[in-house]
């Protein structure tokens, strides 16, 4: 008999958040309910916004092009449901932990949208070689929905470049309400293995991992069999967040560590998600474009929770109807609080309503030193925000500022409410800017003269 | 914060917010503050048993001017860390916890006084302080009251022999009305010795005092022992080991003896302490570290013994064996303010080290240092002296205890340039 899923270790550090998702992780995925005008985002990539191709007034169908990538770091857009272009406005969706203002068309007249139903295979892709399933993904224009989203093909390029030896799909999901790929992943489980194999097969990787929550896995029967046929490692890890960060999650798999200021592909891992396999899924396999996502609808006063199929462009008001509390993109740790006319995106695993907990305004640092006890990469929080405080920037690089996950615990467990994140991310972004700027300072060579002169 | 840009073809990125994480843990500074400040109830509430309500009124005095001197301070200044008065009423109590039960009243208010204008508020209050506060101001008193007393004004800190109420008159006794014991008399223990009629208690030497003389020469003083051999008679005979000099080994533990008020009740400073490791508000690796440095520098520093009549100088393990070695280095560790110091003083968040790893290394610092001042100097209050000198080096140690973070390389930490 066969292990259904291995256990891997711990890491240092983290904390058990509370999992306030009774209402939604036995629920199948459902459909949104009709929605009057679509702002379909043309920048979901966070480039300059994709150039459209429709005019104002034509009728489209669902799926069809309506703007062309910008560049080489963009998707193009397609119809996420049938419609009539109105304008071109503007609409914000989520980018990590940015907010990105970018330029949008909007749809209304909305008569039938692309929906998760049943898809035929169209094609053969177990047969092909590696090129051709670059070569098809490519033609996809899909876009990752991690929280920062790029084209896929650039991330499959990307690993190909630097020889990933390993694969992960990062479903571990546990901040709290997050339920969408763990949904993915019961009710589409050989499609979302099928996915994988083709990303697999794209990136050349030797290793291919599926990371869950070890809680959840009796839910996932379904996928062994087709992860078994295309040799993938089930791995089943603790719940204890911030695992579901992707060097984390490297860390605990691998034992490699992401260097300072890289990424996860600099030391031959890729990680992707549940969702993004679909997507290469149901392109590769079916023809069909990526139109939207499954999104977890839940929160304070949020009529009916559970995860939703949601085209590209809903508003979050749209989704979550009358409700005080303000609206979150993404999760509740990492995410961002928007206006209610925010839209989805590839990044936005969740649409919450959550009301942030009451607490007093920041006061100093008494140098309990929890962040630091909490914080998974061992980053000494409270000495970076004395150097935040002092605007040393220097001290923070040589510190490791640049290692952040961005998981936002020692936000969390601070008992002075200092936004410790915030000035973390702060101060890593000043330190990448620094090095994008001055380049020849990040890695000057001793010169000519200097060794002439010892 | 999310209003559409004005130029419709560009991205533009609206930036970051404070507002993530969404939820926050459940503790305040103001918690941390008022469970310490309960968990140091229990070795007043001890301190009040066994030296009466004198030493409540002490507690009284000093908690209360702590918190009008943060008031006044605060009112002139406005310095906005001194907002919040729970650090004040915290500084109070360990204050008054250190401080001797017979303290004449102004010499409390001096202490607070020292304790939060200089230690805490000219700093910038919590978080900014170099010192731990209460600790300045027992430091200052304990300079300031001989040279006082020098000048003519009756005070006295540091007398021969130290006030402690018989097991009749807990808590409701009153420590002045004790009588000192008369030269060539032996203290029998505290449920045992003879109580006088008309007294609360007896007035005796501190323990520290009678096992100065194994370490540090006197010349006026007569030895308590001769040498250790003394000690290793009575556990021979299964008795408490300094039984005609010292109070036994019970009494150390539950407190029946001479010092500060706080000082003395070893088993419930144990228990607090333990909470507050068991809240996470204190790291165990400090007192740990700090208990262990003392108790391993007390096992092997030199003590003065006589040997056939001849003296000499030799460690108290290699000398008298383990089971003397270890039975020394425990009353030595129960007979000063080391427990205090370990759970309560040398633990105060901003005046330690951040991190885990520096924090024993500062924990085991203070210890050694407070044992060895503790055995080789007269001072009145090595611990506390110890604590202080060790808060000094605090920030040192904080620059250079840097673990790696994730992704640095190990001998890469090291040199100027990081890649």
């Amino acid at each position: 008999m066969h292990v259904m899923f291995h256990r891997y270790g711990q890491f240092a550090g983290g904390i058990d958040l509370p999992d306030e998702n009774a209402s939604t992780i036995d629920q199948p995925i459902g459909m949104v309910d009709s929605v009057a005008t679509l702002r379909v985002p043309l920048a979901p990539c966070g480039t300059a916004g994709a150039s459209p191709v429709v005019d104002v007034g034509t009728n489209v169908q669902c799926g069809e092009r309506l703007a062309a990538a910008p560049g080489p770091g963009g998707v193009d857009i397609f119809a996420p449901a049938a419609g009539r272009v109105a304008a071109l406005t503007t609409a914000v969706v989520r980018h990590g932990r940015d907010l990105l203002a970018c330029p949008a068309i909007e749809l209304t007249d909305i008569h039938g949208g692309c929906g998760m139903g049943a898809a035929r295979e169209v094609r053969d892709w177990r047969t092909v070689s590696s090129n051709t399933i670059r070569q098809q993904l490519a033609e996809g224009q899909i876009a990752t929905s991690r929280p920062r989203p790029e084209p896929l093909i650039r991330w499959v390029q990307r690993a190909v470049a630097t020889a990933c030896q390993d694969l992960i799909v990062n479903a571990m999901e546990n901040q709290p309400y997050i339920t969408a790929d763990h949904r993915l992943l019961v009710e589409y489980g050989p499609q979302v293995m099928q996915g994988l194999a083709i990303l697999a097969l794209a990136c050349e990787a030797r290793q291919v991992f599926l990371a869950v929550d070890a809680r959840r896995t009796r839910d996932y029967a379904s996928l062994v069999e087709p992860a078994i046929q295309y040799s993938v490692n089930r791995v089943a890890l603790p719940h204890k967040y911030p695992i579901g960060a992707d060097p984390i999650l490297i860390k605990v798999l691998t034992r490699r560590e992401v260097p300072l200021g890289g990424r996860p592909t600099d030391i031959g891992a890729a990680v992707i998600d549940a969702s993004t396999c679909l997507a290469a899924y149901r392109w590769v396999a079916c023809g069909q474009r990526l139109t939207g996502r499954v999104v977890t609808v839940n929160g304070d006063g949020v009529a009916r929770p559970g995860n939703v199929f949601v085209p590209f462009g809903t508003s979050c008001h749209d989704l979550l109807g009358e409700t005080d509390a303000p609206c979150v993109l993404g999760g509740p740790m990492t995410g961002r609080q928007v206006d209610g006319d925010a839209v989805v995106s590839p990044a936005c695993e969740s649409v919450l309503a959550v009301t942030p907990t009451p607490h007093a305004p920041p006061s100093q640092c008494i140098r309990c030193g929890w962040c630091r006890d909490h914080c998974p990469v061992r980053l000494n929080v409270a000495m970076l925000n004395d150097m935040y405080e002092l605007g040393d920037v220097a001290q923070a690089e040589h510190l490791g500022v640049t290692a952040c996950v961005g998981c936002g615990v020692c936000s969390y467990v601070c008992p002075a409410r200092l936004p410790l994140t915030d000035r973390v991310r702060r101060l890593a972004g000043t330190v990448r800017h620094h090095r994008r700027s001055m380049p020849l300072l990040s890695d000057m060579a001793p010169s000519p003269a200097a060794e002439a002169d010892r | 914060m999310t209003q559409p840009a004005s130029d419709i073809s560009t991205t533009v990125s609206l930036g970051y917010d404070g507002h993530a994480p969404l939820f926050r843990a459940p503790e305040k500074i103001r918690t941390v503050f008022i469970v310490t400040l309960v968990a140091a109830c229990l070795p007043l509430a001890g301190g009040i048993l066994f030296f009466g309500y004198r030493a409540a009124w002490v507690a009284a005095i000093a908690i209360a001017s702590c918190a009008v001197f943060e008031r006044f301070y605060f009112r002139v200044t406005h310095t906005p860390a001194l907002l919040g008065r729970s650090h004040a009423y915290l500084t109070g109590m360990l204050l008054a916890l250190t401080l001797p039960p017979f303290t004449p009243w102004w010499v409390v208010v001096m202490a607070a006084a020292f304790a939060i204008i200089v230690g805490k508020a000219i700093f910038g209050g919590v978080g900014h302080f170099l010192w731990q506060p209460a600790l300045l101001g027992r430091f200052a008193v304990a300079v300031i009251v001989p040279i006082l007393a020098s000048l003519g004004i009756d005070a006295n800190l540091t007398p021969d022999q130290w006030p402690l109420l018989a097991p009749q008159h807990m808590l409701l006794g009153d420590i002045g009305d004790v009588q000192p014991m008369r030269p060539g008399e032996i203290y029998r223990g505290w449920q045992d010795h003879d109580l006088p009629e008309d007294d609360d208690g007896w007035a005796v030497p501190l323990p520290t005092q009678t096992l100065r003389p194994l370490t540090v020469a006197t010349v006026d003083v007569e030895p308590a022992f001769s040498s250790l051999a003394a000690v290793r008679e009575h556990i021979d005979h299964r008795k408490p080991a300094a039984l005609t000099q010292l109070p036994p080994v019970g009494d150390m533990l539950l407190g029946a003896r001479p010092g500060g008020i706080g000082e003395t009740c070893a088993v419930v400073i144990v228990v607090a302490g333990l909470y507050l490791i068991y809240r996470n508000y204190v790291k165990w690796g400090l007192p740990l570290c700090f208990l262990l440095a003392a108790a391993a520098v007390a096992a092997v520093a030199p003590v003065r013994v006589d040997v056939g009549g001849e003296r000499s100088v030799s460690w108290p393990i290699i000398a008298e064996g383990l089971d003397v070695g270890l039975a020394y280095a425990t009353y030595q560790v129960l007979s000063g303010a080391v427990l205090l110091g370990a759970f309560f003083l040398a633990t105060e968040m901003t005046s330690r080290p951040v991190l885990g790893g520096a924090q024993m290394l500062f924990g085991a610092g203070a210890g050694a240092t407070a044992m060895l001042l503790k055995l080789y100097t007269t001072l009145p209050i090595p611990t506390y002296v110890a604590i202080l000198i060790w808060n000094t080096l605090t920030p040192t140690i904080d620059m250079v205890w840097r673990p790696r973070v994730y992704g640095q390389r190990h001998v890469l930490r090291f040199r100027r340039k990081q890649h």
